[in-house]
């Protein structure tokens, strides 16, 4: 019961930019996949989602996605994609329903006020989509994408998430909310699997780590064992210096000590 | 032209066939053609058909008109049941018609169609380019209405205008002018008429000859090929307004710049109706465009 | 966080408020029919012949024309016509995206306006047994062929490895457009001066031509199309995230898009065939019942079709009285009553919605 991911391989024209990456990700757990820009993490999330065409295997609590339906995937997978663009002035609370649309809660009427109260937005429901900010945007997509998959687990099976870089427009605060949230959703049992920018809120909230560069997948491990000075180094082209304070033994990046 | 001789025999035939069909009809309309004060039940659509009515004495019956009637003037004031190719069924039932006379052409055929079913008598009167067509018009037209002494006579009277036009018209060959008929000039493209027209049959009547024979119908040409044409006059309708200024416009148009009738300034303009109608006025026609073409030339 | 107080607040409910909006439009259908009845050229009336039968009393032959010939098979073209465009119009708007999008811009319009110039001109050339069969049937067939086939044509083009790319449509649409206006411009050359008024009449779009038999040619078609496009108000709004969304919760994008082509040309080839070309209901109305009820397609394709019938059943009571006893071509009074309207709905909606 976890999303597997087998030797993929991704071609944009000529340009191969996924060169056989693997990565497995567990229930319960929050995987993260970092990266410098350019190195794939998105592309990799393309084809963990079906959403673009690839070579090698995704296998979904034990089923090849190639085989499956959209509504099956639908049922055991949301994803939120990295800006959403809506065509029409649906109200937030619409937004928001369209989760429930194919997802497990549909008969399930509150659950799009409850997906959107823990993004702390319910008094937005009334609200125009459009009229929202880019970070307020991006929490009523994330409340969509929970509405979706409301229970974690269910019928024994887990749940995932698929995040596209679910903080890139949200304040500190905010993002640590939405990062709460995810943790929260892989402690109750289901799957997060997230590409991430910040390299500390990775290592603040990742169980795992996917390290990608130029198509290929230089590290997987514990935060700890990845977020390393000489693999960012390596990865990032820069010289970086990973700290890890004392009292809590979780490292944090600390850019003022990069050197060129 | 040649073809007079056959018309006593067909126009005998076609009056067996007019009074067996319309047999009914006729005997109803001639009782309101014997009483002045008759009862106006009659709808006109097409401006010949109009004027052939007029022309019959018969303009009390009319009840109602379409747009392309303008005359005689007097016509203006019946009811207009609009575009004859685009007719409203319940528009003309409107009106209330008993009889409807129609050119060729009237439409749509769906809206006929609910005509006829609403026992509506509806007949239409076949298009005509030459004398002979002219006064089967009229010969039906005055069939149908009950009038068919009123048509003998105007018949006579329209055959000899128009003989008399014609061969006052008729002139050597290589003494006819070469007339370009303009339908428009929308958009700086002439839109001239080929052969198979009425402005052609016009033009020919007249004792002209049409510049251009390259096709038929109406269609826009080139700039070259009215140079081509090399016409002598340049014929168009009377739409009103200021002559002088929309002359120096269409003398202008690099196309009609290298032509004949541009170092002239030959234009003739003529009532749209009076021109291409083909009705009881054609004989007036051919003689104001033969007098128009050649009384200042030559 | 205030979680309970925040749930407490429930949401103004536009999905109820679009459904209650279902019955309302229902019966000003039913009274823009009862209008469109009433009023007339002739002085008959819905009215007076209710009350001749009500007393027993036989119809005159012009009352039973007038209402059964004339009134009721336009009255039946012009719900399935309105209809027909309203509901093609917001599913195109769902399918692109774009609350702009209609119809006429993917090349439905043009290509059965090229079907209908090929019949008009060079139906003469067809063996006579054909036109015998064919009859008045010719140029609305035509029309629909061509609408029908320049929707497959541009599926064709624009799709690749199964996947539709909703800009490539779009540029294919133009193409296509420009491509049937040159072949129409071609055929307008050769036409003689008698089709060439009948196809300025054609293109102005008009009720006028309705009859029975019309009625009969284009009801399966738009029905089967209409029903069709009901069954689309959730794939539309998932399509509203975008196609890649769409896919993510659930909807198979596809297939889904396919429907939505087929019925779009379906209803639009068949109206355009049997009315002409009749502007603005497809984009008018979708916008008026976005503002009136939101964008939720469940609603908006069926709240569409009232809507659509009812304003262009109204638009042909103001077409037939206006100049009686003749009658103005209704896409005369769609362009002049809908261009404005149109025109304050892009002015009001500016830098809100993504055109």
């Amino acid at each position: 019961m976890s999303l597997i991911a087998e030797d993929i391989r991704v071609s944009y024209g000529k340009h191969e930019a996924l060169r056989g990456v693997s990565l497995t990700a567990l229930p319960g757990e929050v995987t993260a996949i970092v990266g410098p820009n350019g190195s794939g993490k998105s592309t990799l999330l393309g084809a963990i989602t079906a959403s673009l065409p690839y070579r090698g295997t995704v296998s979904l609590n034990g089923q090849d996605i190639c085989g499956m339906k959209p509504w099956q995937l639908a049922a055991q997978r949301a994803v939120l994609p990295q800006a959403s663009r809506l065509a029409f002035p649906f109200t937030v609370i619409e937004v928001v329903r369209l989760g429930l649309q194919s997802g497990t809660a549909g008969d399930r009427p509150e659950v799009p006020m409850q997906a959107l109260a823990r993004v702390g937005l319910a008094h937005y429901a009334d609200r125009t989509f459009q009229e929202l900010s880019g970070g307020e945007a991006q929490r009523v997509m994330l409340a969509r994408v929970l509405a979706q998959v409301w229970a974690p687990v269910e019928n024994g099976q887990p749940r995932w998430l698929l995040l596209d870089e679910p903080v890139s427009s949200l304040d500190i605060a905010h993002q640590l909310q939405v990062m709460d949230i995810a943790r929260g959703f892989a402690r109750a049992g289901g799957g997060v699997i997230a590409v991430m920018h910040d390299l500390n809120l990775t290592a603040l909230y990742a169980d795992r780590v996917a390290l990608l560069a130029t198509g290929k997948r230089m590290a997987f491990g514990r935060p700890q064992e990845v977020l390393t000075d000489e693999i960012l180094s390596d990865a990032y082209g820069c010289a970086l210096r990973v700290s890890a304070p004392p009292p809590a033994g979780i490292p944090f990046v600390l850019p003022h000590a990069a050197s060129a | 032209m040649r073809h007079w001789p056959s018309k006593i025999a067909f126009r005998t035939g076609l009056c067996a066939a007019l009074c067996s069909t319309f047999l009914a009809m006729a005997v109803s309309a001639e009782q309101s053609a014997d009483t002045p004060q008759a009862q106006a039940d009659v709808l006109s659509i097409g401006g010949s058909v109009t004027e052939i009515i007029a022309a019959l004495g018969q303009e009390h019956r009319l009840k109602a008109r379409d747009t392309t009637s303008s005359y005689p003037p007097s016509v203006a004031d019946l009811p207009d049941v609009g575009y004859m190719r685009a007719l409203s069924p319940e528009g003309v039932l409107s009106v209330g018609p008993s009889l409807i006379l129609t050119e060729e052409g009237a439409g749509p055929p769906e809206a006929l169609d609910v005509i006829r079913a609403a026992n509506v008598a509806l007949v239409e009167v076949p298009d005509a380019l030459s004398v002979a067509g002219i006064l089967r018009k009229i010969e039906i037209v005055g069939e149908t209405l009950g009038v068919p002494e009123h048509a003998a006579g105007l018949m006579a009277e329209v055959e000899a205008d128009l003989v008399a036009a014609l061969a006052d018209a008729e002139r050597p060959e290589d003494d006819k002018k070469r007339v370009l008929f303009v339908l428009s000039t929308q958009g700086g493209k002439i839109n001239a008429s080929g052969t198979g027209t009425a402005a052609d049959a016009l033009i020919r009547m007249a004792g002209g000859v049409n510049a251009v024979s390259d096709y038929e119908g109406y269609k826009q040409i080139t700039d070259e090929a009215v140079g081509l044409a090399a016409p002598d006059v340049i014929l168009m309708m009377d739409r009103g307004g200021d002559h002088g200024l929309a002359d120096d416009e269409l003398f202008a148009m690099p196309a009609v710049q290298l032509t004949p009738a541009a170092q002239t300034r030959s234009i003739v303009r003529m009532d749209g109706l009076l021109m291409l109608g083909f009705g009881p006025r054609t004989a007036q026609a051919v003689q104001m465009l033969n007098d128009a073409l050649y009384a200042k030339g030559t | 966080m205030t979680v309970v107080s925040d749930i407490a607040v429930a949401p103004r409910d536009q999905l109820n408020h679009a459904r209650a909006l279902h019955w309302v439009l229902a019966v000003a259908l039913g009274l823009a029919c009862l209008v469109n009845l009433q009023v007339g050229a002739t002085d008959v009336t819905l009215s007076s012949v209710l009350a001749k039968l009500a007393q027993g009393e036989t119809l005159s032959q012009i009352e039973r024309v007038v209402l059964f010939d004339i009134r009721l098979p336009r009255l039946a073209m012009g719900i399935l016509v309105g209809a027909a465009l309203a509901v093609s119009g917001a599913a195109m708007q769902g399918l692109f995206r774009n609350p702009l999008a209609d119809p006429g811009i993917v090349g439905v319009g043009a290509g059965a306006g090229l079907g209908a110039i090929l019949a008009i001109v060079l139906g003469a050339l067809l063996p006579v047994w054909m036109i015998d069969r064919a009859g008045n049937h010719l140029v609305p067939f035509a029309a629909f062929l061509g609408g029908w086939g320049s929707t497959i044509l541009l599926y064709r083009v624009s799709t690749r490895h199964g996947r539709t790319s909703v800009a490539t449509m779009l540029l294919a649409g133009i193409a296509l457009g420009a491509l049937a206006g040159a072949l129409s411009g071609i055929l307008v050359y050769i036409a003689d001066d008698r089709q060439l008024r009948d196809l300025t009449f054609w293109g102005l779009g008009s009720l006028a031509g309705a009859s029975w038999a019309k009625v009969l040619s284009a009801a399966p078609l738009i029905l089967l199309s209409l029903g069709t496009a009901m069954m689309l108000g959730r794939g539309l709004n998932g399509l509203a995230l975008g196609e890649a969304t769409a896919a993510h919760i659930g909807i198979n994008v596809q297939r889904m898009k396919s429907v939505a082509i087929l019925a779009v040309a379906g209803a639009t080839g068949a109206a355009v065939a049997v009315s002409g070309g009749i502007g603005f209901i497809g984009i008018v109305v979708p916008h008026l019942l976005r503002l009136a009820s939101g964008p939720d397609h469940r609603t908006l394709l069926l709240n569409s079709a009232l809507l659509g019938a009812t304003l262009l059943i109204l638009a042909d009571v103001i077409a037939r009285v206006v100049i009686a006893p003749a009658e103005l071509p209704i896409g005369i009074v769609t362009a002049v009553l809908g261009a404005p309207v149109f025109l304050w709905i892009l002015l009001k909606r500016r830098g809100l919605v993504e055109l």
